[in-house]
């Protein structure tokens, strides 16, 4: 029963139409929303590991503090429907209040992720290139956040399989084919109307996401193996 | 050439320097000795403005690197309305003493009861001004004057050895790239490392390490060095090589200010050997009158249990 389904779902050029569909837009929301996110979360790291030698980051320190409070503090989905329905809510401009508010939400764990990152870096080397004469942004440029960079790959890969996986949840404001709100998940629901078994569309839904979440894996993989070569004995 | 005036450092609640003050001239090699906690790493991390002082002044040449301490200077004190206002009242309370008996008196009360506050009037808040003008210098400036040399190396993990000196002469435009890398060269020629040039420093021994941290900081030709407990991190068999390259640095002439636990060193390298404990100085003298005929309790205390 459920293998004729997967089948009859395969063979449907139609159907796998609005799972490539789903597909792409999914892609597309989490590749803008994750370079909102991670703009957005180096600028508050720096901030936040700024205001402890720099008296005039206090005031911008506790604003970060406060983004990341808030948007860590509650759930994503109220998060949508408060920018989408409220802040945002500008006719058309649903889909792109989504990727900023995706965005925004990755921002501030990615801002966390980067200041551990960058204070894992051990604190001789700030002081060495101090008291060379370096200022604070040149030794932070040139020497820290390099190797801060090493420590903050996996956890930033990390972040962006979960942002992948959270913007399945676009479609509670909303989806239509042919805007970016319909998702993989929207596409899965929307093939369910054809064949009545959620099983089925969902595990078609479930080898997309998963081929995109192994391809990340595979990236970030790659990457660590090329910044660790200075780490070789 | 750096001279500290009466800096205190306090880490929270914990006092570490409690009023240390010393001179150090052109082409001394000053050794400070003391047992752990005693506070001689946190003097010398003052003097690069590594870590800020509390309270007091740290001038290099005729450069301060520090905050003015208004109460180093007298002439500060006697523009505040604290002191005119206890002027007057001295003056009416005691009219048989003389101005300056008057004026000591109330200096020397203002000193010890930290009266000042921290606003004084239109007059005292100039006169700090014109001061702090006077004699600022940007510390990054100032720091490329002074070399320093960490316990644990800290050679920049992420660069090679050559990068590591030429880093900071390029980059603050002291040299050109050519320059820069000519003289590196030089340097890891003279302690027989060239071939490292392109290594990365996780492939290095501690020694080796420490020895090209010490090159690293003589390429921004500093006029000063300062190093921190630079051999305390190596195994004792790599202890030797650092040393000799520092024996090597003084006899050119440099002027060297050495927080370590070598005595030995110390004894032949020191011009002046300053003895701390308790965040403060307890004694300062020659090597030999140093260790021959210590003075202070504690030092006699201590030599006895390190030599």
């Amino acid at each position: 029963m459920l293998f004729e389904d997967i089948a009859k779902i395969l063979s449907d050029g139609e159907l796998m139409g609005y799972y490539f569909t789903g597909f792409l837009n999914t892609l597309a929301l989490t590749f803008f929303a994750a370079l909102i996110g991670l703009v957005l979360g180096f600028i508050v790291a720096i901030v936040k590991i700024a205001a402890d030698n720099y008296k005039f980051m206090k005031v911008p320190a506790v604003i970060c503090n406060l983004y990341t409070t808030i948007f860590r503090g509650t759930p994503v989905a109220l998060q949508l429907f408060i920018m989408v329905f409220a802040v945002l809510a500008i006719p058309g401009f649903k889909p792109y209040a989504a990727i900023i508010t995706f965005g925004i939400n990755s921002g501030a764990y990615v801002s966390e992720n980067i200041r551990a990152g960058i204070l894992s870096v051990d604190k001789g080397q700030m002081e060495a290139g101090r008291a060379l004469g370096l200022g604070w942004l040149a030794t932070m440029t040139r020497i820290i956040i390099p190797q801060a960079v090493k420590n903050i790959i996996p956890a930033i890969g990390n972040e962006m399989i979960a942002l992948l996986k959270e913007t399945s949840i676009v479609g509670m404001v909303g989806s239509t084919i042919g805007t970016l709100t319909f998702d993989l998940n929207a596409a899965s629901s929307t093939v369910f109307r054809s064949v009545p078994n959620f099983l089925a569309s969902g595990i078609i839904a479930g080898c997309f996401y998963l081929v995109v979440v192994y391809l990340l894996v595979f990236l970030v993989k790659l990457i660590e193996r090329r910044l660790r070569a200075s780490d070789k004995r | 050439m750096i001279s500290v005036n009466n800096i205190f450092k306090n880490f929270d609640k914990v006092e570490v320097l409690k009023g240390v003050s010393c001179t150090i001239e052109k082409g001394e090699k000053v050794v400070i000795i003391g047992p752990s906690g005693s506070g001689k790493s946190t003097l010398l991390r003052c003097m690069n403005l590594l870590e800020t002082p509390t309270y007091g002044e740290i001038w290099l040449d005729d450069k301060l690197l520090t905050p003015i301490d208004p109460y180093l200077h007298f002439e500060v004190i006697r523009l505040s309305n604290t002191y005119r206002k206890m002027m007057e009242q001295a003056k009416a309370a005691s009219p048989e003493k003389t101005e300056e008996e008057l004026d000591q008196e109330i200096i020397q009360k203002i000193k010890a009861e930290d009266l000042l506050k921290k606003h004084e009037g239109k007059e005292y808040k100039e006169e700090i001004r014109r001061l702090f003008k006077q004699s600022y210098i940007d510390i990054n400036l100032a720091r490329q004057k002074m070399g320093m040399v960490f316990q644990h190396f800290n050679l920049f993990n992420n660069l090679t050895v050559l990068k590591n000196l030429t880093l900071a002469p390029v980059m603050l435009k002291l040299k050109t790239k050519e320059e820069a890398e000519a003289k590196a060269m030089e340097l890891l020629r003279r302690i027989g490392l060239e071939d490292k040039a392109n290594a990365y420093p996780a492939t290095l021994s501690g020694g080796q390490k420490q020895r090209i941290a010490i090159i690293r900081a003589l390429a921004m030709e500093p006029d000063v060095m300062l190093f921190d407990e630079p051999t305390s991190a190596l195994d004792p068999e790599m202890v030797g090589e650092v040393l000799a390259l520092m024996k090597q640095v003084a006899d050119e002439g440099m002027t060297m200010v050495i927080v370590t636990h070598e005595m030995g060193f110390a004894k032949e390298v020191a011009s002046r050997i300053i003895f701390m404990d308790d965040g403060k100085i307890k004694e300062e003298n020659t090597p030999t009158e140093f260790f021959e005929r210590p003075k202070n309790e504690r030092l006699q205390e201590f030599l006895s249990k390190v030599l």
